[in-house]
């Protein structure tokens, strides 16, 4: 099967010293399928999908959509019809709402936008379908603003306003690290029936790496850029190779299970120089890829 | 033996609709170096019981009722002077965003100074020394007191604030979602720390967070808030194996296990028991 979205060798750097934020990373995202892009402050992983939406351009590699290279996309227009393929969620409810529109408006802009040949009518009629398909009631939510809604209901609206154009891809980066605990994962299973049913190729950003099992069939690991450590999710949590992935893995709070019988923090200061290196990604079994580390 | 007493505390907020009741007759003990932590979502009181308990509530905030002694002093009662001296001394606060709490535009070693010298040590030798063995003692290398704090990491800064707390030895550290903006690596190794601290430096802990997990793994005792009202307190054990109120049960089933027995990626994906009411 031919991926819908695929980067290959993605390198990025910035500023004078080509301080390298992203190096040699490739990732595909399948049709009705989720990978999960799984990572620490300063990995990369926004990096990364700021280049996928074509927000920055990479310093190296190639990305494809549906098999047309889009890294070299520069017009306008052309960078707008990719964009209305391949859309965000970000991670702040609150920041990624214009509080002096409403929700309405949130929802018919980029239906005006990128579907002109709707009517006002058809287009409150997308959007009230927009907002049962995200389980809000459009009666009530169409009206409001922003401010009179709650976190939970902010990320949905913004799902909504992703899904308003019809993408072949979502990138959801961090949709649910502001949320409470408690409403997380009504949150996540938003994105089950978008895969199933509208068969949308989703990446998934998180550094929670125990909400990558709940949603994604794929998981990647990124640690100073680079990828360590990739394969089917279940695989990487039962059998995790890599020692960044194993560390992750140690650090997720589980639920009564008291700290001190593993001492972390003397552990993860070794795990992480002996990560940054350049070794190479080999299979260790079907799918599953761990970064060798490089000694020197 | 107590620490802190917490009797009957109410707290309300004046609005123009009237009084709304933020938290409703709380009442809770923290022996010397206990760590106790208080969860429940956004709105559900804890933040507002923990500013009450420093007395860093502001208006429309006011406590309605209730007492809170610390050491047996009637911390209510307190005013001006003495209530300034009081805190950070006896109470110190560690808030979600610490790592802000810093000011971008002084150095490390100036902002330890201003601290000491707001409560009466003005000896700069002194006062450096006692900086240093502060830092060295999160484990961040005292040459870095004359850096500024944009030269470290949102988890160093974390270690900074901590460190700045514990200058005067308090009693009670209360820490508000002190490790929400971290990642889980970073938040390990602080929440560690901060273990390793308290062993042994005796001091009690008010730990405040929406992580239900991460607080059955720090705590000695947790309490649950829900609408104001601490519905639930016990010991993790308890909590874990025989969660009384199905509020609980609801919160520790919103929490996706890493080791799932089985995981269906589609379909109702819900662990067993009560759910937590979506919106």
């Amino acid at each position: 099967m031919t991926p819908v979205l695929e980067t290959r060798g993605l390198c990025m750097s910035f500023g004078a010293q080509k301080l390298a934020a992203l190096s040699d990373v490739s990732i595909a995202l399948h049709e009705g399928r989720c990978l999960a892009l799984v990572g620490e402050s300063g990995s990369g992983k926004s990096t990364c999908a700021k280049l996928l939406t074509r927000m920055l351009r990479p310093t190296e590699g190639t990305i494809h959509f549906g098999g047309e290279d889009v890294t070299v996309l520069r017009g306008r227009s052309d960078l707008r019809t990719y964009r209305s393929h391949v859309q965000m969620v970000f991670q702040d409810p609150f920041a990624a709402l214009n509080p002096a529109h409403s929700v309405q408006h949130h929802l018919e802009r980029p239906l005006a936008l990128h579907k002109p040949n709707l009517s006002r009518a058809e287009r409150t009629e997308a959007a009230s379908a927009l907002l049962r398909q995200v389980e809000l009631d459009p009666a009530t939510t169409l009206r409001k603003f922003p401010h009179e809604l709650s976190g939970g209901q902010r990320q949905r609206v913004n799902l909504a306003r992703a899904l308003a154009v019809d993408p072949a891809v979502i990138i959801a980066d961090e949709p649910t690290s502001m949320l409470d605990m408690s409403i997380r994962l009504s949150v996540l299973d938003m994105f089950a029936p978008l895969k199933r049913e509208r068969r949308i190729a989703m990446l998934y950003i998180t550094h929670d790496i125990a909400t990558a099992r709940y949603v994604a069939e794929e998981t990647a690991v990124l640690y100073g850029g680079r990828i360590v450590e990739m394969g089917p999710t279940d695989r990487l949590i039962d059998d995790p190779r890599h020692p960044y992935t194993k560390l992750l893995l140690e650090a997720v709070p589980e639920i009564g299970r008291p700290f001190g019988s593993t001492r972390l923090s003397v552990e993860a200061d070794r795990v992480r120089a002996i990560s940054r290196g350049a070794g190479d990604l080999r299979e260790v079994a079907p799918g599953h890829f761990v970064r060798e580390i490089a000694t020197n | 033996m107590t620490l802190l007493q917490v009797r009957n505390l109410s707290v309300d907020y004046a609005t123009e609709d009237g009084v709304v009741h933020a938290a409703r007759d709380i009442s809770f003990d923290i022996a010397p170096g206990e760590v106790l932590g208080l969860a429940g979502e956004s709105g559900s009181g804890k933040s507002t019981v923990a500013f009450a308990i420093a007395r860093l509530h502001r208006p429309p905030a006011f406590i309605s009722d209730g007492s809170v002694t610390l050491d047996g002093t009637d911390v209510l009662q307190l005013d001006g002077e003495a209530l300034r001296a009081w805190r950070w001394r006896e109470v110190a606060v560690v808030l979600q965003s610490a790592m802000n709490a810093l000011n971008p535009l002084l150095r490390v070693a100036d902002q330890f100074r201003d601290m000491f010298q707001a409560h009466g040590i003005h000896d700069r030798k002194e006062i450096r020394a006692r900086s240093a063995d502060l830092l060295n003692m999160v484990g961040i290398d005292p040459a870095r007191l004359d850096d500024y704090p944009h030269r470290f990491s949102g988890g160093m800064r974390q270690r900074i604030v901590i460190a700045m707390a514990l200058a005067l030895s308090p009693k009670l550290l209360i820490m508000d979602e002190p490790t929400t903006a971290l990642d889980v690596v970073v938040q390990r190794e602080l929440l560690e720390e901060v273990a390793d601290l308290r062993s042994k430096l005796g001091f009690a802990v008010l730990f405040i967070t929406h992580d239900l997990a991460l607080m059955s793994q720090f705590c000695d005792r947790i309490g649950i808030m829900l609408r104001g009202e601490l519905v639930e307190l016990g010991t993790p054990t308890q909590m874990v194996a025989a969660p009384r109120h199905p509020y609980t049960r609801a919160l520790w089933n919103a929490i996706p296990p890493l080791h799932p027995p089985s995981y269906p990626l589609e379909g109702p994906l819900r662990p067993q028991g009560g759910q937590v009411q979506r919106q």
